[in-house]
């Protein structure tokens, strides 16, 4: 009777498994073969790499290499961000945690708010507000927006909050530092597990937003990666064959654009996998007391 | 090397609390004083408010001949060990060590010495590479004073710094502190719950309660003479006996009369303590000390006075005999007393308290000689060296002298 | 306390004080003008344009009305409502299911299938969406058998036909977010004391019943989380639906979801009043949730 459940438990993990991971293998498998290939093909077989190396030619000649641009804008985007994300945000966290000055439970609640609250109802009225700034069209209007990531100030917060011993500050003041010293020398460098959650999450929110950057860019050379693949789709034959490309003769089918997703995510898949030990451990941190 | 002074130190909290109440105490230069009480007796926050992390809400404090009040903690001169030893964790040993020493940007090769020097004195130099993590804890707490004396500061505040280690470890750090701190003569102030560590470490000992200073004196001055029944109680282990006694008249000389008991006030007494003539025909508070007391029939009639009782409990602890014995006398119940039962634990006593019902009997608590032959659940007669007798005004709690 | 020699030291103690800025005042600093410039600001704006008309006049909830009765604002709500319920019953019973099925005593392999769930995540955004484009066209998908001969489609424009499409998204917003979730309710089950489940298990209890009245109940807060945040987060859809419409050529409308609509108002029509006051609606939605977490669940517990 046991093994029985334990066989029935197992058949469904493994059913969950295949769901989550399958359509992941198929899209690793398919830049290797040809269009025709996929149709005609068991959908996991491997083809060869020479067709992975035509689909990139394919995507590359794209629009001017435009696939590049959308690569590096969006690595820009998101770096940059988040460079200020963590620069502001950490400092802010400390602050709020354990400084005490008027207004620190008002800050603390707006930004509780806001991170809760989806960016993406505040979209139209940040367009609004860059355009009346002038600000549309540059790239400010990307990077400064995501800059503002409220989820990065909370977690700094609770970890300050919660996991540094408040005596490690009293002994920094009396040992001489100053209230930035005590900062550096003491707060920063014990907060190195909340710094990389704070990066993380801060680089694949950005890497991913798709709403905002398609608001207040017009000129699709300033596209992240997200809006240049729907860009892409709607230029491709591939799910209608009726669809003519709009006069350019593009080679983009769908091994090309398995090819520009597959590309699009290795970024945050790598920054994802790298960071699984320093999450799990800054995640469940909080949770286990010393 | 400075003195420090307290004067008319309050602090108040936001809600009203008042955690130290107008604290007047003054420490030498080189002396080493003990902040000793129960929890809750505001000696922690005093000690901060000394270093600088306690905002002082009026009266002054002053480090050598300066006012501190307004200085932040860095130019106070002055260095902590904490109860928790807040060590950096991300620093070695060294760095630790000569933390302080690298924010003031003193040279490298000054910070070398005096951090070698520390770490020879207190025998952490194999350790000086590691991180706290990989120490125990008898090594974590020499490197947080490692951390202290190498500042060669004007005063060393020290915050319960062995309440987190084992009894024996413990036993061994007292005294290598005392030492230390007669070898530097670097005058300090030294906070611990621990009545046994206040006395067996300080000059003097400041004791206190609910933010007020109920005595400062030297251990065997607050042994002899305490100054009320807190410190009469608080004091000394196991705690002084308290007992409701009356003086009245007996044969024409005065005695304290418990229960059906009375015994006999001599001249000495009398001499030593004038004002109790003036409590002839009322209530006081008679302290009785278990080294005070002991089996009658072992004493052999020395003339000294006896009380009868039932032995309920013996405790052997090879030097001497801990008997629980019961008289048929009154417990003192005061305030002061509650708190000392409240701090112990001791629930009977604290039950006692609250349903407002005294037991026709109190339990006393005797140092026998070990030779005594008395048994539980039998009766024994004790005597009482009258010399050591104790006396507290009911009311205000205070010695009466 | 003699008052005058004490004012005497005070001032002369004044001296060497430096200026007091308030503790940690300045570490804040830097982060407010995005707070106002990026969250407050925006949110009052869009409040603004909702209740005024192109000329900046009073027009009380006249915009309110109007996008109400657009012919496509009750669809688009519905679509986004029905995704949404969709959407939270999968993941409150998957996940559930998967974290309580995970937690036994499965020991490494656990954390294996934790990580195989967790893989979808990072293709968050249109890369997911894309990834199922392919999955639901039944000529290419690795699931063609099942989409033949479950879902009776044999043709991509089978597979997206509106009424499957909530059903669709829900699957793809449970695709992309079930791992990260499973993770932290996996967590949050490994802070019970294996004392508890032991004494259970000495009483008698078999794993199911563990499962069921000791480790749920448990994590019970983590539930109520994730339903808020995903309640909120899935009435804002956009991404999905844009996509999918562009795969379409149009066959689903610019217009399926609440956004979307707000979208088109904004930059087709330049109705910016108009989309105000849908934002407006998806805010108040937005802002109900998060009212909801932190005084219910108590986020602020941690201010003591």
């Amino acid at each position: 009777m046991r093994n029985a459940a334990l066989g029935v438990r197992l058949l469904v993990l493994v059913a969950f498994a295949a769901f989550f991971i399958l359509p992941v293998v198929w899209l690793v498998l398919a830049p290797t073969k040809s269009d025709g290939a996929l149709v005609t093909h068991s959908p996991l077989s491997f083809g060869s790499f020479h067709q992975v190396w035509l689909a990139w030619r394919h995507l590359d000649a794209f629009s001017d290499h435009i696939y590049r641009r959308w690569i590096l804008n969006s690595l820009f985007y998101s770096l940059s961000a988040t460079a200020i994300t963590v620069a502001v945000g950490i400092p802010a966290g400390y602050g709020l945690a354990l400084g005490s000055f008027p207004g620190r439970r008002v800050v603390l609640t707006l930004t509780l708010v806001a991170m809760i609250m989806p960016s993406a109802a505040l979209v139209l009225p940040i367009f609004l507000e860059l355009d009346a700034l002038h600000l549309i069209g540059s790239v400010f209007s990307v990077i400064l927006p995501f800059s503002f990531f409220p989820f990065g100030v909370y977690l700094a917060y609770i970890y300050y909050a919660t996991s540094l011993p408040k005596d490690l500050l009293d002994s920094a003041r009396v040992d001489g530092c100053g209230e930035w010293q005590t900062f550096r020398r003491i707060a920063l460098p014990l907060a190195k597990p909340v710094v990389a959650l704070v990066f993380f999450f801060s680089f694949v929110a950005d890497w991913n937003n798709f709403f905002l950057p398609l608001t207040v860019l017009a000129d699709s050379k300033q596209y992240p990666i997200q809006v240049g693949l729907s860009d892409l789709l709607s230029s491709t034959p591939s799910f209608n064959p009726a669809q003519g490309g709009g006069g350019q003769s593009v080679n983009i089918f769908r091994p090309e654009l398995a090819l520009a997703t597959l590309l699009a995510v290795v970024p945050v898949a790598v920054v994802f996998l790298v960071s699984q030990r320093a999450l799990v451990r800054g995640m469940l941190g909080g949770a286990v007391k010393q | 090397m400075a003195r420090v002074a307290f004067e008319g130190v309050t602090k108040v909290y936001g809600d009203g609390t008042r955690a130290v109440d107008a604290l007047d105490l003054e420490i030498a230069d080189g002396e080493f004083m003990v902040l000793v009480g129960p929890s809750g007796c505001g000696k922690t926050t005093a000690l901060r408010m000394v270093a600088g992390l306690e905002e002082i809400t009026d009266g002054v404090v002053r480090i050598g001949d300066r006012v501190v009040n307004d200085l932040s903690p860095k130019s106070r001169d002055i260095a902590m060990v904490f109860q928790s030893y807040a060590l950096y964790p991300h620093l070695s040993v060294y760095d630790n060590i000569g933390f302080a020493l690298k924010i003031k940007r003193t040279p490298k090769s000054e910070i070398e010495r005096r951090v070698g020097e520390a770490a020879r004195t207190l025998d952490l130099e194999a350790l000086l590479k590691r991180k706290p993590r990989a120490l125990s804890g008898g090594q974590r707490q020499r490197v947080a004073m490692g951390r202290a004396i190498v500042r060669e500061p004007a005063a060393f505040l020290m915050d319960e710094p062995l309440s987190n280690l084992d009894a024996k470890l413990r036993v061994q750090m007292r005294a290598d502190i005392k030492k230390l701190q007669s070898d530097l003569g670097v005058t300090t102030i030294y906070v611990t719950h621990d009545q046994v560590e206040a006395m067996t470490m300080g000059h003097r000992v400041a004791v206190m309660r609910k933010g007020k200073l109920q005595q400062a004196a030297a251990p065997q001055e607050l042994y002899d003479n305490p100054a009320n029944v807190f410190v009469g109680g608080f004091i000394g282990s196991p705690a002084m006996n308290m007992l409701e006694a009356r003086i009245e008249r007996r044969d024409g000389a005065l005695a304290a009369v418990l229960g059906e008991a009375a015994v006999p006030l001599d001249d000495e007494t009398l001499v030593r303590r004038p004002a109790l003539a003036a409590y002839e025909g009322r209530d006081v508070v008679l302290g009785i000390r278990p080294e005070d007391l002991d089996d009658a029939s072992l004493t052999n009639g020395d003339g000294l006075p006896r009380l009868s009782g039932r032995v309920e409990i013996r405790e052997a602890l090879g030097s001497e005999m801990l008997v629980h014995f019961t008289v048929a006398a009154r417990q003192a119940m005061t305030d002061e007393v509650r708190e000392l039962a409240e701090d112990v634990g001791d629930d009977r006593m604290l039950e006692q308290y609250m349903t407002g019902t005294q037991a026709a009997v109190a339990t006393l608590v005797g140092r026998f000689a070990p030779r005594t032959r008395v048994l539980e659940g039998e009766a024994v007669e004790v005597s009482i060296d009258r010399r050591a007798l104790h006396f507290f005004d009911p009311g205000t709690g205070l010695a009466i002298a | 306390m003699s008052s005058s020699a004490l004012t005497g030291e005070h001032s002369e103690a004044a001296r060497t004080r430096g200026l007091r800025v308030p503790r940690g005042l300045a570490f804040v600093l830097p982060y407010l003008p995005f707070l106002v410039v990026f969250g407050i600001a925006p949110t009052i704006y869009a409040l603004d344009l909702a209740f005024t008309n192109v000329s900046g006049g009073w027009v009380g909830l006249h915009n309110f009305v109007r996008t109400y009765h657009d012919y496509r604002f009750v669809p688009a709500f519905r679509h986004i409502l029905l995704y949404t319920t969709v959407w939270l019953a999968a993941l409150v019973v998957l996940v559930v299911g998967l974290v309580l099925l995970l937690h036994g005593r499965v020991g490494r392999t656990s954390s294996t299938f934790r990580f195989l769930y967790y893989i979808p995540g990072a293709l968050a955004g249109a890369a997911s969406v894309l990834v199922w484009l392919f999955m639901l066209d039944p000529v290419v998908s690795p699931g063609s058998f099942l989409l033949h001969h479950v879902f009776g489609a044999h043709i991509f424009a089978q597979s997206i036909a509106p009424s499957h499409l909530p059903y669709v998204f829900a699957m793809i917003a449970f695709w992309t977010g079930a791992g990260g979730w499973i993770v932290v309710m996996y967590g949050a089950l490994n802070t019970i004391p294996p004392d508890l489940e032991e004494a259970a298990r000495i009483d008698g209890a078999g794993p199911f019943t563990i499962a069921l009245r000791l480790k749920l109940p448990l994590i019970r807060k983590w539930i109520a989380y994730m339903v808020i945040l995903s309640f909120a987060t899935g009435t804002q859809l956009f991404v999905e639906p844009q996509l999918v419409n562009q795969a379409s050529l149009g066959l689903v409308p610019d217009t399926w979801s609440a956004n979307q609509l707000a979208y088109q108002l904004a930059f087709r029509y330049a109705d910016f009043n108009a989309a105000a006051a849908i934002a407006a609606d998806l805010l108040l939605i937005g802002l109900v949730a998060a009212t909801v977490i932190v005084a219910w669940t108590g986020l602020f517990r941690v201010e003591d």
